[in-house]
This record gives C-alpha cells, sequence and structure tokens, in this order.
C-alpha cells in the first residue's frame, strides 16, 4: 500500500531538554535568564501528554481515489482540559481535546463525519469547503444527546478547518470546538515530515480577552517538549488560526525561511520567515533547514508569545 | 417563696447555660449535615478566585508579591504574569492558600526603574487577579539612615508644631474669660474635625479589607474602645490638657502611619511642601492643648515637655511602624481608635465649656470658636494636600 506523503514520523518526536533548575527554592544565583529561562522543564507548560502529542502529526495521506469513504466520529464532549501549567479550564471539546482530531481526506473522497453531542449545550461541525447547504453546519443544529452525519466528498484540496457554528458563535469557538481539516490534492505532495498546528488562545477568566495563547492546546507545550525534525528532509507545516478575540496571529521561524501557500494551494506562494494569519486564515508552511540546532518558533505578537504561544524546533541530522 | 429558692439554689444559673449547650448541638448536627440543606437550596455560587494582593516590593533583579486567599475556599497560585507576560517565579510559602492563608511569590525580574507594572496573578481554575503598580522603584529597607530619617519626619510633622502650639500659653493665660472660651470652643472645633478625618481614613482603609477580615464593625470596636478608655481616664486624670493631649497624639499616630505607608510605596511624593503644610496644620493642635493647659495653676516644664511628647511623639511611632510594618487592619483600628479619642474629648471640652464659659454652650464666642477651629483645620489642610 503506497502511502505517499507520509513523511518518516519516526523522526517527529519531541526532544528532550537535559534543563533540570528547579523552580522550588531561593537559588535563583544559577537560575537561567531570558528565553533561556523557558525552555525544557523551566518551561510552565503541563505534563505531556499523548492525546497533545497525537494532533501534532496528521493521519497519512491515501492516493488519490474518487468515491472512497473517509469515515470520521466526532463526539462534543465538555470536559476540564489543563491549558497552561496548572490552570484548569471547562472547555467544549471534539473528541476531549481543543483542537479537536485532524479530518483528512484526499479530494473526491466521501467524507462521512459521525457527530454525536454529548455536550451540555446544542453544537455543530461547520466545515469549510465546497459541499451541499444541509451540510454546512448551520441550521442543523444538533441538540444534547442528538446525532448527525455529515457526508459529502470532500473538495476543494488544500487547508481547511473545522468549527461549531452554534451561537454564540464566539463563546462556542473559544471554549474549543475547531480543529484542522486537511484535503490532499490528486497529485500527491511530495514526501515531507508533517505537522499540524492549530493556533489557539483560551480566556479563562470570561472577560473577552484570551489569557494564554498556544499551538494545539496548552500553553508552552512545545517550549517544554521541543519538536525534534532531521535537516534531510522538508518540514510540512498544516496551520490554521483559530485564535478568537484577536484578529490576527502569526507564525513567525527563527534562523531559517520557508515557503508559504496560502490555503494549502499554488496559487499564492510567498518566501518568508513571518506569515500574518486573520481568524479562520490558515496555509502551508514548508521548511528545508539549512541548520541544525534549537530554532524557536512563536507568534510575532510578542504578547501572544510571552502568553504561551512559543515552542522550538530541535533540528538534528 | 419557690422563686426565691430556687435562685438561691443556683440551678438558673445552670440553666442559662443550656441555650449555649442546644446551640452547640444544633451546630454540630447541620456542620454533619449541612450538604443535604444546601441541596435543597440549589447550587452555591463557583468562589470568586480573586488573590488579595497586600504588598509588592521591588528589590535588584526581583519582585516580590505578598498574596492572601481572602475567601472560604482554597485557591492555588497557578501563573504569573509580568506586563501580559507569563514568568517563571519561587514561592515562598504554600502554592495552594487556605483561606486566610499568604503566601510570597518571588519573581526574578529586571524591573525598570519608574515605570509602571502590572502584576497578575493567575488561579488554577484561571483567573485572573491584576495589581496595577503606578510606579516600580526599589522598596526601603528597614536602615539606620532610613529609620533616621522616618524619625524626623514624625518629629517634624508631630512633635514640632506641637511644642510651637504650646508657646501660646503665656499668651492664653492673660486672656479675657470670652477669649479663653472661644479657643476652648476652637479646640473643640479642631478635635471634632481630626475626629471625622480619621473616621473617613478608618472607614476607607476598612472597605480595603478583605471582607473575611471584618465589616464595618471593625471601626466601631476601634472607635468604642478608645472613646470608653478615655471616658474611663477622665475620671482619674482630672487634666483636661492631658485628654486633649491623648485624643490629638492618636490622632498623630494615625496620620504618621499614613505617611509613612504612602511613602514607603510610593503613593506619596514626600516634599518639603507637604511637610510645611503638616506642620501649619498641628501647630493648631498644640494651640489646643495649650487652652487646656490654662486650666492648670502652674505648669512646670517637665508637664509641658509630657504633653508635647504624649501629642506629638506617636507621629515618630506610626511613621516608623507605617514606613517598614503593614498591617491594613491595624490601620483601620488605630484610626477608629483617633477618632473615638477625639470625639471623646470634644464631649469633655463641651462638659468645660457648658460650666465655665461665660455665657454657656450657646454665647457667641464658643460657637464662632467652634466654627474657627473646624475651619482653621479645612484652611491648614488644604495645604497638607
Amino acid at each position: 500500500m503506497p502511502l505517499i506523503a507520509a513523511g518518516p514520523l519516526a523522526r517527529v518526536a519531541f526532544a528532550e531538554t537535559e534543563r533540570s533548575a528547579t523552580h522550588e527554592g531561593h537559588d535563583h544565583a544559577n537560575a537561567p535568564e531570558g528565553h533561556a529561562a523557558m525552555i525544557g522543564r523551566d518551561a510552565p507548560s503541563i505534563q505531556r501528554s499523548p492525546e497533545i502529542d497525537a494532533l501534532l502529526v496528521p493521519p497519512p495521506a491515501l492516493p488519490h481515489k474518487p468515491g472512497r469513504v473517509r469515515d470520521y466520529s466526532l463526539v462534543a464532549r465538555d470536559v476540564e482540559i489543563e491549558v497552561a501549567q496548572g490552570v484548569h479550564f471547562p472547555a467544549w471539546t471534539y473528541n476531549g481535546t481543543a483542537p479537536g482530531p485532524v479530518i483528512r481526506a484526499t479530494e473526491d473522497d466521501l467524507l462521512r463525519v459521525h457527530f454525536r453531542n454529548e455536550g451540555e449545550h446544542p453544537h455543530t461541525i461547520h466545515f469549510h469547503g465546497i459541499h451541499p447547504a444541509n451540510m454546512d453546519g448551520v441550521f442543523e443544529i444538533v441538540p444534547r444527546g442528538g446525532e448527525y452525519t455529515y457526508e459529502f466528498p470532500a473538495r476543494p484540496w488544500g487547508m481547511q478547518l473545522y468549527h461549531c457554528h452554534s451561537t454564540p458563535l464566539k463563546k462556542h469557538i473559544h471554549k474549543g470546538l475547531y480543529g484542522a481539516f486537511i484535503i490532499d490534492p490528486p497529485k500527491p505532495r511530495k514526501p515531507a515530515q508533517e505537522l499540524v498546528m492549530v493556533l489557539n488562545g483560551f480566556d479563562t477568566d470570561g472577560d473577552g480577552e484570551n489569557n494564554f495563547y498556544a499551538v494545539n492546546g496548552p500553553a508552552f507545550y512545545y517550549a517544554r517538549y521541543p519538536i525534534r525534525v532531521s535537516r534531510s528532509q522538508t518540514v510540512r507545516i498544516y496551520i490554521a488560526n483559530l485564535t478568537e478575540f484577536d484578529l490576527i496571529n502569526s507564525f513567525h521561524l527563527h534562523g531559517d525561511f520557508f515557503r508559504y501557500y496560502r490555503t494549502g494551494r499554488d496559487e499564492v506562494v510567498e518566501y518568508t520567515d513571518n506569515v500574518i494569519l486573520g481568524q479562520g486564515e490558515r496555509g502551508i508552511i514548508e521548511i528545508d533547514f539549512a541548520n541544525t540546532g534549537r530554532f524557536m518558533f512563536h507568534a510575532h505578537q510578542s504578547e501572544f508569545a510571552e502568553l504561551g504561544w512559543m515552542g522550538f524546533f530541535e533540528v538534528v541530522e | 417563696m419557690t422563686t426565691v429558692a430556687a435562685r438561691a439554689s443556683g440551678a438558673w444559673r445552670l440553666w442559662a447555660l443550656v441555650p449555649l449547650i442546644v446551640l452547640v448541638v444544633i451546630v454540630s448536627l447541620f456542620a454533619t449535615t449541612g450538604g443535604s440543606l444546601i441541596d435543597l437550596l440549589g447550587r452555591t455560587p463557583p468562589p470568586a478566585d480573586v488573590f488579595d494582593v497586600r504588598r509588592v516590593e521591588f528589590k535588584p533583579g526581583e519582585i516580590k508579591v505578598r498574596v492572601t486567599n481572602p475567601q472560604q475556599d482554597d485557591l492555588t497560585i497557578a501563573t504569573v504574569t509580568v506586563d501580559d507576560a507569563i514568568v517563571p517565579f519561587n514561592l515562598d510559602g504554600p502554592r495552594t492558600l487556605e483561606r486566610l492563608r499568604s503566601a510570597t511569590i518571588v519573581i526574578p525580574f529586571a524591573w525598570v526603574e519608574d515605570e509602571p507594572m502590572l502584576i497578575g496573578i493567575t488561579s488554577s481554575s484561571g483567573i485572573q487577579t491584576t495589581h496595577e503598580v503606578p510606579a516600580a522603584f526599589e522598596t526601603p529597607e528597614p536602615s539606620p539612615k532610613g529609620f533616621l530619617g522616618f524619625g524626623l519626619v514624625g518629629l517634624l510633622v508631630g512633635v514640632v508644631p506641637v511644642g510651637l502650639g504650646l508657646l501660646w500659653l503665656p499668651s492664653l493665660r492673660r486672656a479675657r474669660p470670652e477669649w479663653l472660651a472661644a479657643f476652648m470652643a476652637l479646640t473643640a472645633g479642631l478635635l471634632a474635625f481630626l475626629a471625622l478625618e480619621a473616621l473617613s481614613e478608618a472607614f476607607a482603609l476598612q472597605a480595603a479589607l478583605p471582607s473575611a477580615l471584618g465589616g464595618a464593625g471593625v471601626v466601631l470596636l476601634g472607635f468604642v474602645g478608645s472613646y470608653l478608655t478615655l471616658t474611663f481616664l477622665s475620671h482619674k486624670l482630672a487634666a483636661l490638657a492631658t485628654l486633649v493631649a491623648i485624643g490629638i497624639g492618636l490622632h498623630n499616630f494615625g496620620e504618621g502611619l499614613a505617611i509613612g505607608t504612602s511613602f514607603a510605596f510610593g503613593e506619596l511624593a514626600l516634599g518639603t511642601f507637604l511637610i510645611i503644610g503638616f506642620m501649619i496644620h498641628n501647630v493648631t493642635e498644640g494651640l489646643g492643648i495649650a487652652t487646656a493647659a490654662t486650666e492648670e495653676r502652674r505648669v512646670s516644664f517637665a508637664r509641658l515637655g509630657l504633653l508635647v511628647l504624649i501629642a506629638g511623639a506617636p507621629a515618630i511611632l506610626g511613621t516608623w511602624l507605617g514606613g517598614y510594618v503593614r498591617s491594613d487592619v491595624l490601620g483601620v483600628l488605630f484610626f477608629a481608635a483617633a477618632a473615638g479619642a477625639a470625639s471623646e474629648v470634644v464631649v469633655e471640652v463641651g462638659r468645660w465649656l457648658r460650666t465655665r464659659a461665660p455665657g454657656g454652650l450657646t454665647s457667641g464666642w464658643v460657637l464662632g470658636g467652634f466654627l474657627a477651629g473646624v475651619a482653621i483645620m479645612y484652611a491648614t489642610g488644604v495645604l497638607a494636600g
């Protein structure tokens, strides 16, 4: 079975940093300063979570085969998640995490998403893409305990996203009901080390402003557990901005440049080290690292970076 | 006949304990099964989860934030921000604070002198408590130099003006009885002014206290405590001048406390002008003591010195305490006590006026003097900002 574009997943791993400075006690004479105080065990993030780790790596791309059925099952659940070190947030999730699972299909696959609402509130799934009106997740509100099956051909290829479209919209999105939706082109992309990054934020005190910013969930997760990638193969990041309240977010890479494909298409390609994303904006980033070592990535909105949206690549040979 | 016997038997004394015993039984029953009663009423609202920021200190390369849990439920410190950026921190004290427990958050931080700052403490439930610092500057450490400085400030605003005011004593002795009555009424006016000022300060401090530390009743406690103490003393110490000095002294203690605290926390620019303002304000207090002292046939220098110390020296103690220790509860109690003492002395002076003033309490000299006392305190108070 030809697994196209399904990068050498084994190479995408988390680097454990060696630093073991403690935050208990008072010996900050030797304590690290600046960004060095925000990496590895010093980074204030949550305990390692397989659920969160699973969000970073998308399921493999499959070859083009029109009409093939791709089944996914999403359950809306109210769960308390740890969004920053020691901070618990009553989230509304798809399958227990915010963002929800990555949905992936190849163009012309028949996507079938079984949705069950186990939350306290009515929810839907609204996919970005081309589909019939009754598959849009706007009018077919799924009540508590209800079910709905979204079924439509996956198109157009590119980087898409999904989120709840119940009202109040702002609340249903910022509580955690969103995720990445990848539609692969009929002509397979080149093999790469593939990653998914959903930019998000959490307003934990309900004042209409985010208290924490992150990628794929918890603040500073990839600062605490840097992402290990190989220099010898392209790193491809499927990126989507699902931050509420703030109009824009961004992705900035240190020490290198990348190609940015807007909405994951070929029409608009940019060579840059910083890409600005409005709410709901998404695309594909391809990095060919020139050097090995530890490279930071973060929102170029410094405030977001210092409130959790900051991480590191550990680039190895 | 039987009632008398029962009274005498002491059984009725034991009966007085019955309500207490029944209360204990009901309380323990409720404490063990109270949850079900709450369930009948529905859910209780979630806790506010807001920290009480007691004090922020700036040391070279370090910020120390003292926080207290003011609510019934436990409160856990999760993350700390400085100017909307998450920062690493050390904890001196527990991470999870029980009711009224405190901890000091020590943040290694290269803060910028004189710049405003926003400190945020986020609880485990995600509620952020923010505390604005108007300007960051190094918190004074107790040092001999600072000790001397605070002492001098207290001396200047407390002892010196009261001493100066007392120099009016010889002139007052030669004053006609109408004028003396007017000055005595003026003393009552200024004390009434001080009482109201202290009371309002006590309420302001009390309002800023965590609700768990008591409501407005704390103010009444301080007020009544000192009022009754002074009433008791007034029948032991015959000297009116001593009473006036005590009333003024308690007020000056509070004033010193306020000056010391505000200065130490950067809320007050302690300029020369301000000190001059306080001095002029407080000279009037010396006049009040001098007027009361005309009662005494002969006043030795030692006696005068004692009066100055009673009325003025507490300002020195106050600045020291305010500069280095901060307890809002003590502040409330002191200001309330000052208000109580001043009020009691107003009553004492009123008694004096009723019997000694030519024309009694309603004479023009007394009414005019009282009004003048309030007006002078207000006018010189404007100088003190």
